[in-house]
C-alpha cells in the first residue's frame, strides 16, 4: 500500500528537519491529513507504527490532525463540510460545483530537544 | 529482487533496460536545476521555568514546519515536466486496474504510428518484463521498472528510468503504470495527461468506487467493447457516473483487439500540445 512509503518519507523529513534544527530526539510530531486527501490515514498510523522503530521518531507521540473539504452546492449554493468523494448537499443532495481544501498531507510540526 | 536477471534486493524497485537501439542514441542531459522550495521553518524557543539548581535541562523546541509530504516527489515531478518540456516530449500516464488492456493498447498504437512518430515506453509491474518485451516487439524502445513489493511508480523512478532511455527530441512517451486503481492517482510522475483505463468488464460503477483516479484523468478509455454483448455494462452510465466526479472528462469507446477506437486516440494523443 502506498502509505509505506508515505510513512518513510515522513521519517526522512522529520531526521533532516531535526538536523537542520539541531533537534537530537523528537517528542510529537503533528500531521495533517485532508479527508480528500487520498490518504488512508489508519493505514498511514499503522504504517508509521511500524516504520518508526531505530528512527528518530521512535519515541515520538504522534498527532493526526484531520481537515474536511468544503463544497459548494452547485444547485442551492450552500456551502457545506465534505470528508469523502461524492458528498452530496445535505440541502437537496445536488453534488458541489467546486471543492477547497481538504486536500492536504502535511508534517505541520515536530517537538523535540 | 527481479527473476528474471536476478538484479536489485527485496523491498527495492529495479530498472531493466534491455532495449535493442531502435533509434539513434542521441545525448541528452537531464536537468538538476529545477527546484520547489514548499518549506518553511520557524523555530520557537520556549522561555521554560526557572531553577534554583545548577545543571542545565534540554528545551523543546517547537519547529512548525507545513510541510507537504508529497513535496519531494512534486519536486522531481515538475522536474521531469521541465525536461519533457524542453525536449517537446508528449508524456502520458497510463493508469488501470490489472488487465484492463493498456499493454494491448500500447501495442496497436505503436504499430499504426511508428511510421511516422518515435515512441518509447516505460512499463511499471511488480515483477517480469513481460510488458517491456511484449512493448518492444511492437517496435517501440521500452524501459521496465519493477517495483517489487511496490504498488505505485513515482517521480523518482521516472526521473531514474530517463538517464537510462536515452528519449529524442519530438517523440511522444507512454507510461504504463503498476495496475491499481488506487496508489498511482496520489503520484505525479511529471505526465502532461493521465489517461485512464477501464475495460467494460469491470462494472460501469467503477469510477464510483474509484473517484480519486477518476478526479485526476484527463481521458478515460473504456476498452473491450467488442464484449459488450456479453457483459451487463452500461456505457452512458459509466460515464455519467466518471463526470459526476470530473466534469471535464474525455471518453474514447475502443476495443484494442478490434480497432475500434484507435483513431481517435491517435488522434487525441496527436492533438496534446506539450
Amino acid at each position: 500500500m502506498h502509505e509505506l512509503s508515505l510513512a518513510l518519507e515522513v521519517i526522512d523529513m522529520a531526521g533532516r528537519e531535526a538536523e537542520k534544527n539541531d533537534v537530537t530526539i523528537i517528542r510529537e510530531i503533528v500531521i495533517e491529513i485532508g479527508y480528500l486527501s487520498g490518504v488512508e490515514a489508519n493505514a498511514f498510523e499503522l504504517a508509521l507504527d511500524l516504520l518508526v522503530k531505530d528512527s528518530i521518531l521512535e519515541n515520538a507521540v504522534k498527532q493526526i490532525i484531520r481537515t474536511p473539504g468544503k463544497g459548494r452546492c452547485m444547485a442551492c449554493d450552500l456551502e457545506f463540510e465534505i470528508k469523502q468523494m461524492l458528498s452530496a448537499c445535505p440541502e437537496c443532495h445536488c453534488y458541489p460545483s467546486e471543492i477547497s481544501g481538504g486536500r492536504e498531507f502535511r508534517v505541520v510540526s515536530i517537538t523535540g530537544e | 529482487m527481479c527473476e528474471t536477471c536476478g538484479c536489485g534486493e527485496p523491498g527495492e524497485f529495479t530498472i531493466h533496460n534491455h532495449n535493442h537501439d531502435h533509434y539513434h542514441n542521441h545525448e541528452h542531459h537531464h536537468d538538476q536545476g529545477h527546484d520547489l522550495t514548499h518549506e518553511h521553518s520557524h523555530e520557537h524557543e520556549h522561555d521554560g521555568h526557572k531553577h534554583s539548581h545548577s545543571h542545565a535541562h534540554p528545551e523543546k523546541k517547537v519547529i512548525n514546519l507545513n510541510m507537504d509530504i508529497l513535496a519531494e516527489n512534486n519536486r522531481l515531478a515538475d522536474q521531469n515536466r521541465d525536461y519533457f518540456e524542453e525536449k517537446h516530449i508528449l508524456c502520458l500516464n497510463l493508469v488501470s486496474s490489472p488487465g484492463s488492456g493498456k499493454t494491448s493498447i500500447l501495442e496497436k498504437t505503436i504499430r499504426s504510428m511508428i511510421a511516422s512518430r518515435k515512441i518509447f515506453v516505460i512499463e511499471g509491474d511488480q515483477q517480469t518484463t513481460r510488458d517491456a518485451e511484449r512493448i518492444e516487439k511492437s517496435g517501440a524502445p521500452a524501459i521496465q521498472i519493477n517495483t517489487g513489493s511496490g504498488c505505485h511508480l513515482d517521480a523518482k523512478m521516472i526521473s531514474l528510468a530517463l538517464e537510462k532511455l536515452a528519449i529524442t527530441d519530438n517523440s511522444i512517451l507512454f507510461i504504463e503504470n503498476v495496475g491499481n486503481l488506487v496508489c498511482p492517482a496520489l503520484f505525479d510522475l511529471g505526465e502532461q495527461k493521465r489517461v485512464v483505463v477501464i475495460s467494460v468488464t469491470e462494472g460501469d460503477d467503477k469510477p464510483l468506487k474509484y473517484p480519486y483516479m477518476f478526479c485526476s484523468s484527463h481521458l478515460c478509455i473504456i476498452n473491450k467493447t467488442d464484449l459488450l454483448p456479453y457483459v451487463d455494462f452500461n456505457t452512458e452510465a459509466a460515464m455519467n457516473y466518471a463526470r459526476q466526479i470530473n466534469p471535464d472528462m474525455k471518453f474514447i469507446l475502443m476495443s484494442a483487439k478490434t480497432g475500434e477506437g484507435i483513431q481517435e486516440w491517435i488522434d487525441w494523443v496527436c492533438s496534446q500540445k506539450i
